[in-house]
């Protein structure tokens, strides 16, 4: 709570926007972060004060690189369709947004959490990515095998998803968040074998690769209202 | 009922006898109706059994069955009576009895407790009815993959006693309503055991889409059976379906079909399907059972690599199907095989026609050798973008002939290739020689070895070595080598220049051959040295004071030094002594020796590292010519010069020609060249010539005891034209003549043998235009020109000139390689003083005597002149002048009046004002007389028509409007001032209407202008003078047209005499010093006359 003193005065430092501009989430997360720090006294409230350029730097750079993702998701979801067939890559199709074992979808109520708590799920949401990328990426190896830059894109995009979900929790820490509690395994084989013929797995590939655009693109969003002069 | 029978009978007879002939028919129709009436009168017995009918089902028993009355039980017996009167019993009315034998049998049946009742019918086998036991499928399954469905029954043909033919229909029905799908035929043969049947259908819908059903029924066709054969019943039916998941599926899962088939595609869903999409294109639904549906996609095209996706839309779920479409693969062509190293046979083959398939569904191949039986299958490239077909199949030792089979297969068919090979003699594709290099062996020899790949241990290798020399002359050369196994070959390669660059590489094949391997790397190499094979090319000089003798020698070429040279040995021996110099360095290329007069033989050695080259020797004599020699003359070819002389047997050893530079000091040797002794030409070609330089060349002849120069020659490779022009000065100069003298042109610029000068003179000073250009190209025809062609000519003179005129002179050499530059000079000749002179008093005097002679002629008869030409009073009457002209102006056009007093004519009267007076643009023209166009040039001796009027004075001014309707004359008074002041405004003619003082014509005419005409009286008023005494009434207006008129500006401001009315001869003289002077004489020559009274 020091620490969170200290920092008040810098409206845009990213305490306060880890804490603030979420209203009633503001003293949770505060109780939270006490917890989590109950036991700091002053000097450790001053060094805290030293690493905020540190943080900064760290939530500046992890968004700059979601928002790197984010374009790069866009372009592995268009070279996808493009790969398919008609009709996915016909303007307006829209599958229904079937659940995929072991990824969750961004949840419209998203938006409402704590950003703590949206950090922790993008995190999640990340973590969980990379290996359905690859049953992606090994569906498209059989069935577009002429196709190396769409392989290419889905092998860099897992390690991509891989390395923003680590920047994220890298975040978390070190704001001193708990990382989310056991997580269920991710499944993909679960997925895999619910994708049992090529169309099934067209259509994984397809929610894979848009899932995977939706959680970067909202990770850049979460993390676009900690950086310093993002939005509030 | 026994009508029935009765009627009913004959009807089955019919039907069965229809293939009799009509013969038959008639009696069987008789018999039929004697037996109806036996039936009928048996019938008659009341409760009687009727209506016998008998099948079969397997030929051996005939089921008989009848009718009788109900309600009783009554045992039957049953007679066959002609047939060892065999009886059956039956408590039915149905009795199975055995086939009888073609023909009629009666057949009686007898109610045991009722034995009036006794029912008698004629049986034949004929009116049996063959109808077989109904099919039963004893398995139906299905195959959901292929959508087949496999019907398995059994024949039951042991029941048949004999072999018949089977038809088989089996129909397909589909969905709870049972729509007939189809309805197959198959045939088979009864044999006399019971057999399982087996037949397939494949469906063109997924079978799990809907129910199918299946029944069959069988048709006997017996031929030793004359009876009825009807089908039999259908068999139960079966049917397959499929059980539904929870889950909705689409039919068939990723289905490969080929291009342009149809193909049904259906979803089993729980939900309504509101769109089905194939590719991009919707499809229209087939309802099947329940909320299932399908689409038929007809002639599939080709899918893309990821096949076409074929969609299914409800309102919350989406599912579909993936269908490949493409092609069997093509039959492998340009399959070869052949081994590069012995041990392993590669195929390689081009797939053909792509087959769009890819992934999964790629096509498979298999490579098959059936000699050995074994094979090998080719593996999908892990880099799609590396699509190379081969596989390598591992030879069998001691194996040459092998037969490969190549098989492609992908989900849609499969297609083979064939090869058979002899690999050992038509396959071998060996490696690339690898590890190449080269040794010296000697210094014409080296030895190539390198390493390859490949067990040719049983067979010779034939290998092509490359050899290229300097980088320039290629030389192949086949070697052939005894194979091993991945060893390396060794070949020593001759043949060779010492000392020199070469270049190898080297490639090989099997003796037998069938491809060269590819070429190894390039290796050069520099053979080692040799001792040079000549010596060198020597000559020698003796120094300009005769002391010395210089030894000169050329650098060996390349191909005879063998190697670098490193330096020369000189030697000079004669019977008593002998001189030596040892070690003279290559770059030095002569010697001078202190001889003395006697015999020496001159030796030059070349030595290299290796060894010394012979000696090259040379005589030091020089023998003289008996005769003087003459200097010829010679030209070359562009390139080299040619020299040929007449053969001389004293010439034992060679000829040398020698030459320099002749304009070049010091001793004359820039190169020579020897020639066989036996050769009588020779062609001088150096690279150092030069067009337009002059060279000598020495001719020396060889004999045993020395050089004998025998022709010498000056030439050019190429004749130039000269690059200066000869200096040349004026020695001498006159009146009409020029001496001139010229100098030689150095021979570095003449550049070729001196043809003769041209030299060019003509008028002209310096800077004039006119003789700029001169030459025989200038065309001047006024410019003379000498060809000087003796060259010894160093002067000359030019006579025939005129006096103090300036002429330009120039002077060119030429050769026969073109005319050189020009030089010129400009000279006045001097004045010839004694023709001036004459000149001068030859005129004067012929002036004074006319001066002298006139003034005396004039004095004598000055009282005629005055009396000719100005009376003292002029009256034209009583001038002699006019009658005089009168009488002879006929023949003379150069008088200048003319009196005609009857004529009227246009006079325009000039009147002098002092300020610029009004050009009065009117005139009076004679309609008779006109006046030629240019009677107003200044010509005046060819004016000869001026018409006068006579003196009838009648002073008037007449009525300017009766003038102009009466056409009168008009006297137009034009101020003489006007006639060189035509510009004047008219408001300055206004403010000046009096004119001057001058003479004026003695009348006036008024013009058209009323403001003139004022202005005319003014002038009439103030003007008193000299009138001309015409009758002005008589004259007639004329148009403005006259020339007069439109002259009035011209130069021409006098003609005829002043006394005339008609003269434009101004009667005063302008006062202006501008004023043009008057072109006629008669002007100032009368007014001479005329101001001599008042004098």
């Amino acid at each position: 709570m020091i620490g969170c003193a200290r920092v008040t005065p810098l409206p845009l430092s990213p305490f306060s926007r880890l804490e603030g501009g979420r209203g009633g989430n503001r003293d949770r997360l505060r109780a939270s972060m006490s917890r989590r720090e109950g036991s700091l006294e002053d000097p450790q409230a001053d060094s805290s004060t030293s690493l905020l350029p540190h943080l900064e730097a760290k939530i500046r750079q992890t968004h700059n690189l979601a928002r790197l993702l984010t374009k790069y998701a866009e372009q592995l979801f268009q070279e996808y369709v493009q790969h398919q067939g008609d009709p996915f890559g016909l303007p307006g199709f829209s599958p229904p947004r079937l659940p995929v074992a072991g990824l969750s979808a961004p949840a419209p109520s998203h938006a409402g959490l704590p950003a703590a708590e949206r950090l922790r799920l993008d995190a999640a949401a990340l973590e969980a990515l990379p290996p359905l990328l690859d049953i992606v990426r090994r569906h498209q190896a059989e069935l577009n095998p002429r196709a190396p830059r769409l392989l290419r894109r889905l092998e860099d995009a897992a390690r991509q998803a891989r390395a923003l979900g680590s920047a994220v929790e890298a975040v978390l820490a070190a704001f001193g968040v708990p990382a989310s509690g056991p997580r269920p395994e991710p499944s993909p084989a679960a997925a895999a074998a619910a994708s049992t013929g090529v169309f099934p797995a067209k259509v994984l590939g397809f929610r894979v690769c848009g899932l995977y655009r939706e959680w970067v693109s909202r990770t850049e969003g979460d993390l676009g209202q900690l950086v310093p002069g993002g939005p509030a | 009922m026994d009508i029935y029978f009765c009627l009913r009978q004959p009807l089955e007879m019919v039907d069965s006898k229809r293939m009799k002939t009509s013969s038959n028919f008639q009696w069987l129709l008789s018999s039929f109706i004697l037996l109806c009436l036996m039936n009928q009168v048996n019938s008659q017995k009341k409760g009687a059994p009727h209506d016998l009918k008998c099948i079969t089902n397997n030929l051996k028993v005939w089921d008989c069955s009848w009718k009788a009355p109900s309600g009783r039980d009554t045992l039957y017996e049953v007679c066959i009576e002609n047939r060892f009167n065999s009886c059956y019993r039956s408590e039915k009315t149905n009795t199975k009895i055995p086939a009888l034998l073609p023909g009629d049998h009666e057949i009686s049946i007898n109610p045991i407790h009722n034995h009036s009742s006794i029912s008698k019918f004629i049986l034949n086998e004929e009116n049996i009815s063959l109808i077989p036991d109904t099919p039963e499928i004893l398995n139906l399954t299905a195959d959901f993959s292929t959508s087949a469905l496999h019907i398995k029954w059994n024949d039951k043909g042991s029941a048949f006693p004999h072999h018949s033919n089977v038809t088989w229909q089996i129909e397909i029905l589909r969905k709870k309503k049972m729509e007939i799908v189809t309805l197959m035929t198959h045939n088979t043969t009864l044999n006399g055991k019971d057999t399982l049947h087996h037949w397939s259908w494949t469906s063109d819908m997924p079978l799990e889409c809907v129910t199918h059903y299946v029944r069959m029924r069988c048709y006997i066709d017996d031929l030793h059976f004359s009876g009825h054969k009807e089908w039999s019943d259908w068999s139960p039916v079966k049917n397959i379906s499929w059980s539904p998941d929870y889950q909705p599926k689409v039919f068939p899962e990723d289905k490969v079909v080929l291009v342009g088939s149809d193909v049904t595609v259906c979803c089993v869903i729980q939900e309504k399907v509101i769109l089905a999409q194939f590719g991009k294109e919707k499809c229209s639904l087939i309802h099947l059972d329940g909320e299932n549906v399908a689409i038929k996609i007809y002639n599939i095209s080709v899918s893309p690599t990821s096949g076409t996706n074929v969609v299914f839309t409800t309102d919350t779920n989406l599912v579909g199907t993936v269908i490949f479409a493409g092609y069997p693969p093509d039959i492998p062509q340009k399959l070869n095989c052949e081994t590069r190293d012995l041990k392993e046979i590669i195929c390689t083959w081009n797939p053909g026609r792509p087959t769009g398939l890819l992934g999964p569904h790629n096509t498979s191949y298999t490579l098959f050798e059936s000699f050995s039986g074994k094979n090998v299958t080719f593996k999908r490239a892990e880099d799609p973008a590396d699509i190379s077909y081969q596989l390598f199949f591992q030879m069998i030792p001691n194996w040459e002939i092998y037969n490969f089979t190549l098989n492609a297969r992908n989900p849609l068919g499969q297609s083979e290739s064939t090869i058979l090979v002899n690999i050992t003699k038509r396959a071998v594709y060996p490696h690339t020689p690898t590890s190449f290099k080269v040794k010296d062996t000697n210094s014409t020899a080296v030895s190539l070895s390198w390493y390859l790949q490949g067990n040719f241990a049983k067979m010779h290798l034939l290998c092509q070595v490359e050899i290229t020399k300097s980088n320039s002359v290629q030389e192949l050369r086949n070697v052939t080598v005894k194979g091993v196994e991945d060893s390396s070959y060794f070949v020593v390669v001759g043949k060779l220049s010492p000392y020199t660059n070469y270049t190898f590489r080297i490639r090989c094949s099997t003796e037998t051959f069938w491809k060269w391997s590819s070429w190894t790397i390039e290796k050069q190499h520099l053979t080692t040295e040799a001792i040079p094979s000549k010596g060198p090319d020597t000559w020698r000089e003796w120094s300009s004071d005769g002391k010395n003798l210089i030894i000169y020698w050329k650098p060996l070429p390349i191909n005879e030094a063998n190697g670098r040279i490193l330096s020369y040995n000189v030697s000079c021996s004669s019977d008593e002594e002998t001189q030596s110099l040892s070690e003279i360095p290559d770059r030095q290329h002569k010697a001078e020796i202190q001889l003395d007069k006697n015999d020496y033989i001159i030796s030059v050695v070349a030595k290299n590292s290796v060894g010394s080259s012979p000696p090259s020797k040379i005589a030091s004599m020089e023998i003289p010519n008996e005769d003087d020699l003459k200097i010829e003359q010679a030209v070359g070819m562009g390139n080299g010069i040619f020299l040929s002389w007449n053969y001389d047997p004293n010439m034992t050893c060679d000829y040398v020609i020698k030459w320099c530079n002749s304009s070049r000091p010091g001793p004359c040797l820039m190169d020579w060249k020897k020639v066989p002794s036996n050769s009588t030409e020779a062609v001088i070609e150096s690279d150092q010539f030069r067009p337009g330089v002059r060279y000598n060349f020495f001719l020396y002849g060889c004999r045993n005891q020395g050089y004998q120069l025998l022709r010498s020659i000056m030439g050019y490779i190429e004749e130039l034209a000269p690059i200066v022009a000869p200096n040349f000065t004026v020695e001498d100069t006159s009146a009409d003549s020029i001496l001139v003298k010229w100098e030689d042109i150095p021979v570095e610029e003449l550049r070729g043998f001196l043809r003769g000068y041209l030299f060019y003179f003509g008028k002209g000073e310096r800077g004039t235009s006119k003789m700029r250009g001169l030459g025989p190209e200038t065309g001047h025809s006024d410019i003379k020109v000498k060809n000087i062609t003796d060259i010894s000519q160093k002067t000359l003179k030019i006579a025939d000139l005129q006096g103090k005129t300036s002429y330009r002179l120039v002077l060119r050499a030429y050769t026969d390689g073109g005319i050189g530059p020009e030089k010129s000079m400009y000279v006045v000749t001097k004045e010839n003083s004694v023709g001036l002179i004459i000149a001068i008093l030859i005129p004067v005097a012929v002036a004074v005597i006319v001066g002298v002679v006139t003034s005396i002629l004039c004095y004598r008869k000055r009282e005629w002149i005055k009396e000719t030409f100005y009376p003292d009073i002029p009256n034209p009457e009583n001038c002699k002048a006019l009658q005089f002209q009168k009488s002879v102006c006929e023949g003379n056009s150069a008088l200048t009046l003319e009196m005609n007093p009857c004529t009227p004519n246009n006079v325009e009267v000039l009147e002098t004002r002092t300020v610029v007076p009004k050009i009065e643009d009117t005139e009076i023209v004679s309609p008779v007389a006109e006046h030629p166009e240019d009677s107003s040039e200044a010509e005046p001796e060819n004016h000869v028509v001026v018409s006068y009027c006579p003196p009838i004075i009648e002073e008037e001014i007449p009525n300017p409007v009766a003038d102009e309707a009466g056409g009168t004359s008009q006297v137009i008074y034009i101020d003489v001032q006007s006639m060189y002041q035509p510009q004047a405004k008219p408001e300055e003619q206004e403010n000046d209407p009096v004119g001057g003082s001058g003479y004026k014509p003695q009348m006036h005419l008024p013009v058209s202008s009323p403001v003139e005409d004022g202005t005319a009286e003014d002038d009439l008023d103030d003007t008193a003078g000299y009138r001309p005494q015409a009758n002005v009434s008589t004259w007639h207006l004329v148009s403005p047209d006259s020339p007069r008129s439109t002259d009035s500006n011209s130069e021409v401001v006098s003609f005829g005499s002043p006394c005339s009315i008609n003269s434009r001869q101004f009667l005063l003289p302008p006062k202006d010093e501008d004023s043009p002077k008057s072109t006629g004489g008669g002007w100032s020559f009368t007014n001479f006359f005329q101001n001599k009274p008042n004098d």
